[in-house]
């Protein structure tokens, strides 16, 4: 039972460890051994136990059964407090709100709750610690001005700060771009160089695949294998996963575009934090077309997305649907002309946690038959929908009368993809529609988005995911700084030109000063 | 999901969650009616053997203050009908509460409001004073209540939809507000010439609410609170109205992004919560006082915020928290002739349940687990 702790050894021995929820067994006698120096992911469908898992490692759940050794010894913790003590750190799934002060305060929050805080020499560590992992970032800046990746750093030098030796990061890249990502695994190649063990939670198998040493499959709470990278393929990995072969790509012969459907002409949009306002986008959608909005998150896609469903009015600029202008109407009766959203943020913007997964399932449309008549909610059709859409999307909940909050960060995406998809929308504006997916799940959303397509609708598809964006876009416009700073067809570009562009780099130098009308040009073909 | 405890812990927390010898608490990340219920039980448990304690310590005899206690609230038909005359104010003041913190919306005005209903109420009747048939007149008077009530909350709704001012500070100094808007009404214009009191003339017997027995002073405000209980509880369940307000409680920011229209629905939800009030304070014009008076239920507004947190925000909780309160009020009368204990032991009482029950359910939210250590 006690392992040695030599170099390479098993530093965490997770043992026949097991969790209960009401209603479901998220975890099922899981026993992994998690090596020193290692980077080992773990993989599984949504609701696979991971964040679970991840969350009994950190000290915030307690397994019901099974036990955790540390380098051997029994490892019992009351908190994360506990966890952090024994030198585990954790990057959560949806990452807590930082406090608004400077990089540094924010590291060395409850570091030094016992001696007096010595600013000094407090910064002269951590920019210590920035030179070894060459990160570039203002010790004094304030943590609002970051981008995502940049906020998700200060989490992992919190841990290093503290002097960690295991790592936890769950879905740290959902919600980065590319170049994010680069500088993720740069960073944590860098520390397990330097001896420290890192579990990553990920549904990109291609990050696995780069990234990792070791894999291990979660499937409905059970450990289906722990293998080493380098023997398997991403196929073997998605199909050890769901159960079957998965198509990365799906099969999309292109739309047939029809008449203009939504033309945006000129915008300016005023974002809250001033970052991230819309300085004057054009772009348009047809009938029939996915247009994809590739861009580094920052450069407008909130403003735009909030923009198109109402909830914020341009300060000028027009928007017109089928013709006629949206501007300065209200949510509500944009979504009725036939506009279904998902939002970026799903868990503020896009559900209310506390109420019951049916009644998730039907918001924004409470008021609108078949769910309402007579003033009244009607239960069965209610119900009726709630159980069409658990069954077509899979969502994992013990029931349609479960509390939203209990379910998984993908199948909270699931929910979301089910009310909306689900009204026939002529106007899809879908942000980061597959973001935190397994592989499987992720293929339906995407092949349901060329169904609605082939159907007739239109759909602005906002991705990070440049995969996405050219699997499934038939006309793709980069954002970049509150405009389009380009326009193109997957088949007329790469993902080096994409990338450029969306860096704000034009590809052609003289292109540079006609990117602001590059959006109205080319929509005729 | 994931679930991250709270950053920062205090002392005082780290301690209650390291328990050290092999328990735990763990947080749920849903409570459940059944448990929250049996929270609320222990909580009443607790204070009722807090106030037990008080007792002893003031010197009287714990079980006959107790005794006295029942006997005063329940111990005969009397005293029985006395205690849902009690809480009949505090059932409608409890429920507009309850309505507006269902939506997050902190509407600490109830006091004022349930006096613009109680002044609606004797206006109209002084205006219609010749309408008949009688329950037509009682249809005006309630209306005007409700009117009143509603228009009372709605300068707060008003003001926090449109310049997003705190309905907190509002509703409360509305409610001085009203407080001097009928001293001077009662002292003026409205006042009776044949009293020295700052009250109206007694009203007319056409507007008395009838009473259930000719020997006690339970009237039709009581079944009036019942049935507007019933109802909320009905709106908040089964209509889109009602799953707008507990959508707009639990995330304003999705509600706005599916469409809700925040400004309207706050509104809305402070005129049900006002009107309500109101129609509290014309049930115990109309029962009991017939005689506008600065002293109708004083206090009922602050009582009823009470109730609504006790009750859990839960529309029939709120009757039986309310019949309780009126039960602790009645029956502390009888404790003071008994033990000499003073009345004001109420409010102690009341306040300790209140953070008994707050308390609990925080509780609630945890689970006690048992630290495995290894198995095999
Ligand atoms: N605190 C909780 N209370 C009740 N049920 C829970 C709780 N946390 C998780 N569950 C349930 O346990 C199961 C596993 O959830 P978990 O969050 O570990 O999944 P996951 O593998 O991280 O999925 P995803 O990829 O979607 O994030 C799910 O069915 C979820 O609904
Ligand atoms: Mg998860």
């Amino acid at each position: 039972m006690t392992e040695g702790s030599s170099a390479g050894g098993v530093i965490l021995k997770i043992d026949r460890v097991s969790k209960r929820f009401p209603g479901v067994l998220a975890n099922d006698a899981v026993s992994v051994d998690i090596e020193q120096g290692e980077i080992h992911c773990l993989l599984g469908e949504n609701g696979a136990g991971k964040t679970t898992l991840a969350d009994i490692l950190y000290g915030v759940h307690h397994p019901d059964d099974g036990a955790l050794y540390l380098k051997g010894e029994p490892l019992r913790m009351s908190s994360p407090k506990d966890a952090i003590g024994a030198g585990i750190g954790m990057v959560h799934q949806h990452f807590e709100f930082v406090p608004p002060m400077s990089v540094l305060e924010n590291v060395i929050i409850g570091a030094h709750s016992k001696q007096w805080l010595d600013m000094g020499q407090a910064r002269r560590r951590l920019q210590e610690l920035f030179d070894t992992y060459d990160v570039r970032v203002d010790p004094d800046a304030e943590v609002g001005r970051l981008s995502v990746g940049e906020q998700q750093w200060i989490e992992i030098f919190k841990t290093l700060y503290f002097g960690l030796e295991i790592l936890i990061l769950d879905e740290p890249t959902a919600v980065l771009t590319p170049q994010g990502v680069e500088q993720l695994f740069g960073i944590l190649r860098r520390m397990r160089e330097n001896g420290l063990t890192v579990i990553l939670i990920t549904h990109k198998l291609n990050e696995v695949m780069e990234i990792s040493d070791r894999v291990t499959v979660l499937r409905r709470g059970k450990v289906v294998d722990t293998v080493d990278t380098a023997d398997v393929t991403r196929q073997d990995l998605a199909r050890m996963m769901v159960g079957r072969d998965v198509v990365f790509t799906v099969e999309n012969e292109g739309g047939t575009p029809g008449g203009l459907l939504l033309e945006v002409d000129e915008i300016h949009v005023e974002s809250e934090s001033g970052r991230g306002s819309l300085e004057g986008l054009s772009l348009t959608v047809r009938e029939g077309e996915i247009v994809g909005v590739a861009g580094v998150s920052g450069n407008g896609q909130n403003a735009l997305f909030d923009a198109l469903v109402g909830v914020r009015e341009p300060s000028s600029g027009e928007i017109r649907l089928g013709g006629g202008s949206i501007v300065g109407l209200s949510a509500r009766k944009i979504a009725s002309l036939g506009v279904a959203s998902v939002p970026g943020d799903r868990i503020r913007q896009g559900l209310v946690m506390d109420f019951r997964v049916k009644e998730n399932l039907i918001l924004g449309r409470h008021r609108s038959k078949p769910y309402a008549s007579w003033g009244l909610l009607r239960r069965r059709p209610v119900d009726g929908f709630a159980k069409q859409s658990i069954d077509e999307f899979e969502i994992m909940t013990p029931s349609a009368a479960h509390v939203t909050r209990t379910l998984s960060g993908g199948n909270l995406q699931k929910v979301i993809m089910a009310r909306e998809l689900s009204q026939a929308p002529k106007l899809l504006v879908v942000h980061q529609p597959t973001r935190g997916l397994d592989v499987g799940a992720a293929e339906y959303v995407r092949r349901r988005l060329i169904q609605e397509r082939d159907k007739g609708a239109g759909v602005l598809l906002m991705s990070e995911d440049l995969d996405e964006i050219f699997n499934l876009s038939d006309r793709i416009a980069v954002i970049y700084e509150g405009r389009i700073m380009a326009e193109t067809r997957p088949g007329d570009t790469d993902l080096e030109e994409i990338g450029l562009w969306m860096a704000g780099i034009s590809s052609e130098p003289d292109a540079a000063g006609a990117s602001a009308s590059s959006g109205n040009g080319a929509a005729g073909e | 999901m994931s679930a991250p405890p709270p950053p920062k812990q205090s002392p005082l927390w780290s301690m209650l969650m390291q328990p050290g010898a092999g328990w735990r608490f763990e947080r749920r990340l849903y409570t459940g009616p059944v448990r929250e219920f049996a929270a609320v039980i222990i909580a009443i448990g607790i204070s009722v053997a807090a106030a037990g304690l008080l007792v002893a310590v003031a010197g009287a005899g714990v079980l006959e203050a107790f005794r006295g206690m029942y006997e005063g609230a329940f111990g005969t038909r009397d005293s029985a009908l006395e205690t849902l005359v009690q809480a009949t104010p505090l059932i409608m003041t409890g429920l507009a509460a309850a309505i507006a913190f269902r939506a997050s919306i902190w509407n600490i005005g109830g006091e004022g409001q349930f006096y613009a209903g109680a002044a609606g109420a004797w206006w109209v009747s002084d205006l219609l004073a010749d309408l008949r048939p009688a329950p037509l007149l009682f249809v005006f008077m309630f209306l005007g209540a409700a009117l009143a009530g509603a228009l009372w909350a709605s300068i707060a709704s008003v003001l926090k939809a449109v310049f997003k001012t705190n309905e907190i500070l509002t509703t409360v100094m509305l409610n001085f507000v009203m407080f001097f808007v009928l001293s001077w009404l009662l002292a003026g214009p409205w006042r009776s010439p044949n009293t020295f009191y700052y009250q109206t003339e007694r009203m007319a017997d056409v507007t008395f609410l009838p009473r259930f027995t000719t020997d006690s002073r339970l009237h039709w405000g009581f079944a009036i609170a019942v049935l507007t209980a019933v109802l909320v509880y009905f709106i908040l369940r089964k209509t889109p109205l009602g799953y707008e307000i507990r959508g707009l409680g639990a995330n304003p920011v999705a509600s706005r992004y599916k469409g809700a229209n925040v400004g309207v629905l706050i509104i809305t939800v402070m005129a049900i919560s006002g009107a309500v009030a109101g129609l509290g304070g014309a049930g115990e014009l109309l029962g009991l006082h017939h005689r506008l008076q600065l002293d109708i239920a004083v206090g009922a507004g602050f009582t009823g915020i009470i109730i609504a947190l006790v009750a859990r925000l839960h529309p029939l909780g709120v009757v039986v928290a309310a019949v309780a309160f009126g039960a602790l009020i009645n029956g502390s009368t009888a404790v003071q002739v008994v033990t000499g204990i003073p009345a004001a032991l109420v409010q102690v009482i009341e306040g300790m349940t209140l953070v008994f029950v707050l308390l609990a359910a925080v509780a609630a939210r945890y689970r006690i687990v048992r630290t495995s250590v290894s198995h095999g």
